[in-house]
């Protein structure tokens, strides 16, 4: 495994980030770990903990995922994509928000979601499933209100002024949404076994995170048409993160937590993005030749 | 601040080497002494209550003072003058060392200063080591964890053979330099730095075929000289007159100005945060008067216009 350790050394330090890894074969439970206990920010990333909660809310009978809710347009979360970026008022069923919310990281929904199920009955999921180290103390709305009062007038230009970068308090583990890279591969792995949900809703959240129309990370890494990969990323400035499950045709599949900080502040950072799919690689690689699968064989 | 960064009595103990129960028995004795509840506690985990938050920066700021306090005691014991371990960029020119050093040696003259000259990734990794106390990084760097100091920016110009078509110009537009490959310093001494000079080439229309990579003045110019290449140096104080200075002594090498000065070094002497000083302080306040005094340093500019894309996830 050391090799594999050289490799990820090697592989984040040429992207210019710093990087932590869990890689878990669910089947097996061999894993590659390289920082997988280091407290890390999970940004948009806390979203799948929001996801399995309301999915264990609606298996109790809490909430029906078929409600209609209402999204005025003066209540918006800011964001780029889904509900954040729409003008007018909206009326969609708790699904189809969740929907957004994983496909296209949708901060509105993610709110909406989280006023309806609360942030103690999603501490109370993660903890029920053992992520000790895992916890969530705002809403996403909080988390960028943070961001805007500490990087001031300046706005995203701000945003490549080291001081403000050294301020933010969006990235101090210690004061936000927080996890470590084994704690969501348990989290995946609990998934894709149907003990976080049980049949319908554990299939319906595998769905929903393979819909996330990202290919820019994680999937980078598997450029290979039979190789399935679903995830959900989070991002803040100088962090990209993502979790996801890739499955191999040989029945192979493997939960992957990857959390990165750039050196660089630029806002757009290619590199940065596909290191995240060339560890996984690496990690996925390093687990399948452990157990004989083909390390990058067409199918086992 | 363990038990708030981990969210966990057993967990938190472990990493300050202690035992859960004393832990547990000192959060308690301080909740009492302050009067505030500072953590909730369930079966699992404890989480910091909101009145935490409040206390956890001023907790940090002490801890901070704490060890600067503890870092001074220990160059004192290390021999009677106490010792500073401090780093500058190889970049860093001769007269603003020499500047650096006898400013420092005013401020701080019972304090024996031993002085390296490191890279930014270098410097990084002895901070992270404790093996050095101070220093002045290129940004843009990780800068975690990490006490700053003013950002200083250098603007960079070009300095190219005297008999290349650009060096008949005025100022240099980065696309006239297209058929020069470029000499810069070897990528693993600040690689964001590095990437980002790059992509601001590109971005101006100077994509170089081949970038050699190199430090040392004299390689530079045998460089420049021998195979027609181009290297990036700072603009130097004295050319204020506009007459721009090359290394004087070198007939065949020419220093341009940029045209739009599109590149700058930006850098900020940088301490770990919680272990700063007198001796620290005396040393950061030093390298910034003596790169006011001896180079072309300006406050740092607005930067370009940022747009942030979808998958960026958050939105200013």
């Amino acid at each position: 495994m050391s090799s594999t350790q050289g490799l990820l050394r090697d592989t984040f330090v040429r992207a210019g980030v710093t990087g932590r890894l869990h890689a878990v074969d669910i089947d097996t439970g061999a894993d590659v770990d390289f920082g997988a206990d280091q407290p890390v920010v999970t940004a948009s990333v806390h979203k799948l903990c929001l996801l399995v909660t309301l999915h264990q809310r609606a298996a109790a009978g809490a909430l029906d995922l078929t409600e209609q809710v209402e999204c005025p347009a003066d209540l918006r979360t800011p964001g780029p994509t889904g509900l954040s970026a729409m003008l007018d008022p909206v009326r969609m069923s708790l699904r189809d928000i969740a929907f957004l919310m994983m496909a296209v990281s949708d901060n509105t929904a993610a709110d909406l979601l989280l006023a309806r199920v609360g942030l103690d009955a999603v501490n109370a999921t993660t903890a029920a499933l053992g992520l000790d180290r895992t916890h969530a103390t705002h809403t996403f709305g909080e988390l960028l209100a943070t961001m805007k009062e500490d990087a001031g007038p300046g706005g995203a230009q701000a945003l490549t002024d080291p001081h403000v970068i050294a301020r933010l308090r969006a990235l101090d583990p210690a004061r936000g949404n927080h996890s470590t890279p084994r704690d969501m591969t348990r989290l995946l792995a609990a998934v894709w076994r149907d003990e976080a949900c049980a049949p319908p809703h554990g299939p319906a959240l595998r769905r929903l995170l393979g819909l996330q129309v990202w290919p820019h990370r994680m999937a980078s890494g598997f450029p290979f048409d039979d190789v399935h990969v679903a995830g959900k990323t989070g991002s803040l400035p100088t962090l990209r993160n993502e979790v996801g499950v890739v499955e191999y045709p040989d029945g192979g599949r493997y939960a992957v937590a990857v959390f990165t900080r750039a050196a660089s502040t630029a806002a757009i950072l290619p590199a940065a993005d596909a290191v995240i799919g060339t560890a996984s690689r690496i990690a996925v690689d390093a687990l399948r030749a452990q157990t004989g699968r083909a390390a990058r064989g067409v199918t086992g | 601040m363990a038990v708030a960064e981990e969210s966990h009595f057993g967990r938190a103990a472990a990493r300050l080497g202690t035992a859960q129960p004393p832990l547990s028995q000192r959060i308690q004795r301080l909740e009492r002494e302050l009067g505030v509840r500072l953590f909730e506690r369930n079966s699992r985990q404890v989480t910091i209550t909101k009145g935490g938050m409040l206390l956890l920066d001023e907790a940090r700021e002490l801890l901070a003072r704490a060890e600067a306090l503890m870092a001074t005691s220990r160059r004192i014991r290390d021999g009677d003058a106490g010792l500073l371990r401090a780093a500058l960029p190889p970049d860093i020119a001769g007269e603003t060392v020499a500047e650096i050093l006898a400013d420092f040696r005013r401020r701080h003259a019972d304090v024996e200063l031993e002085l390296h000259e490191l890279s930014t990734s270098e410097q990084l990794a002895r901070f992270a080591s404790h093996d050095l106390d101070v220093g002045l990084i290129h940004h843009p760097c990780d800068v975690t964890g990490l006490g700053l100091g003013p950002v200083l920016r250098r603007e960079l110009g070009v300095l190219l053979p005297r008999d290349a078509p650009a060096a008949a110009l005025g100022e240099v537009p980065l696309s006239a330099l297209a058929d020069h490959d470029l000499i810069l310093f070897p990528r693993a001494n600040a690689p964001a730095l590095h990437d980002d000079l790059l992509t601001t080439c590109a971005r101006n229309g100077y994509t170089p075929a081949a970038i050699r990579h190199g430090q040392g003045p004299s390689f530079i110019r045998g460089l420049i000289r021998s195979a027609g290449s181009v290297a990036f140096r700072p603009r130097e104080t004295r050319s204020a007159d506009g007459a721009v200075d090359a290394p004087a002594d070198d007939p065949e090498i020419v220093w341009r100005p940029l045209a739009g000065a599109p590149l700058a070094l930006r850098s900020s002497v940088a301490w770990p945060q919680g272990r700063s000083d007198a001796a620290v302080t005396a040393f950061a306040d030093a390298t910034t008067h003596a790169m006011w005094k001896t180079a072309a340093v300006t406050t740092d500019l607005p930067s370009r216009p940022v747009h942030l894309r979808p998958a960026a996830e958050y939105y200013l």
